[in-house]
């Protein structure tokens, strides 16, 4: 996997006021810890870590820091929900051939066999793998799966290096029966009947003199 | 219809309107969804109507999730009736849904159905709301 440089600054102001004002500039507040060091508070440009984002487990390569650069993966992000920009960013410090736990996404290829629905439990899976070398994902073919196959954790071909973390018994998808056009149709009549009574009765009611 | 089974005061206060919503922002359980851009009470028949429209739509296969439910009851006093005597009775069960909030999911069908699924169920709801899909790879 390729590292992201991005140039960072040391943040010395805190609170919301602080970091509305980093916003504003078009940069991320961050903070930076782990292997036991202090916590760092860093300011980060926001396009360049925007576009570093669109990996998935991206090992970003911080550099201006104090002591020299570092290596460092996304631990977590939290997004604006509306307008999806980046409002902070928590940084995990890593070192070359360290392991990490990380989740890596659940790709799916191939269709569904005919009168098949596929159900995916699990859209990500807890791995541990080399911090310089995290799988982008891991793909299953569900190709030629019958109805009523089931895809657990265990049976996931992952990478070289990396190992499963999550229970292998954790079930990732299985193929169920699609419902007819009749059943959704049926299921669609009943809440058609079930409304109209309801609808009937309070009329009913509402006719009825107060007492 | 949703509605709760118990309650524990058949009567309250509205609910909140402000401020967006504080989880459930993501696409989860299926491949896409409805995302609410707006602050609203959707009510029972709201979330049914919206249902069966999407159902209706992708006839046959697909999943639906719904990821909210009407477990605040709304209260009106009746027609011409002077002010005093006590607050109404209840009238409606809502769902208090702030913005950016991922109200149904859908999954099993191609985009293009779900597209059209979804928009049509967007009709049947009070409020401002987009088609979104699943993101993945983000921590």
């Amino acid at each position: 996997m390729s590292e992201v440089a991005i140039p960072v600054e040391p943040r010395n102001e805190f609170g919301k006021g602080a970091a509305r004002k980093i916003r504003r500039a078009d940069k991320v507040p961050a903070v930076l810890y782990g292997h036991g060091t202090d916590s760092r508070h860093l300011t980060l440009p926001g396009h360049a870590l925007m576009i570093a984002l669109r990996t998935p487990n991206v090992l970003i390569k911080l550099k201006g820091l104090e002591g020299g650069d570092e290596l460092a993966i996304p631990k977590g992000v939290q997004r604006d929900p509306i307008k999806g920009f980046i409002e902070h960013i928590d940084l995990l410090l890593v070192k070359r051939g360290e392991k990490v736990n990380v989740e890596i996404p659940v790709t799916v290829t191939g269709d569904v066999v005919a009168g098949g629905l596929l159900d995916q439990q699990l859209i990500q899976v807890a791995v541990e793998a080399e911090a310089t070398h995290i799988p982008s994902g891991v793909e299953v073919d569900i190709t030629g799966l019958e109805v009523g196959t089931a895809v657990l954790a265990g049976d996931l071909k992952l990478a070289r290096g990396v190992s499963l973390v999550a229970d292998a018994e954790t079930l990732v998808l299985h193929v169920i029966a699609a419902p007819t056009a009749e059943q959704m149709e049926g299921e669609v009549a009943v809440a058609e009947e079930a409304e109209e009574a309801e609808t009937a009765g309070e009329e009913a009611a509402e006719e009825q003199p107060s007492a | 219809m949703l509605i709760p089974r118990r309650v524990k005061h058949r009567k309250q206060h509205r609910p909140d309107r402000s401020g967006a919503a504080k989880g459930g922002t993501r696409v989860v359980f299926g491949e896409y969804g409805i995302q609410a851009l707006e602050h609203s009470y959707v009510t029972n028949r709201q979330i049914e109507a919206a249902r069966i429209a999407m159902t209706r739509h992708i006839r046959r296969g697909g999943k639906v999730w719904i990821n909210i439910f009407p477990d605040r009851p709304l209260t009106k006093k009746p027609a011409e009736t002077r002010m005093g005597s006590g607050k109404g009775s209840p009238e409606w069960w809502i769902a208090n849904v702030k913005p950016g909030r991922v109200m149904f999911e859908l999954s099993g069908v191609a985009e293009p159905v779900a597209r059209e699924a979804l928009r049509r169920a967007i009709h049947k709801l009070p409020m401002k709301c987009r088609f979104v899909k699943r993101e993945v790879g983000e921590a």
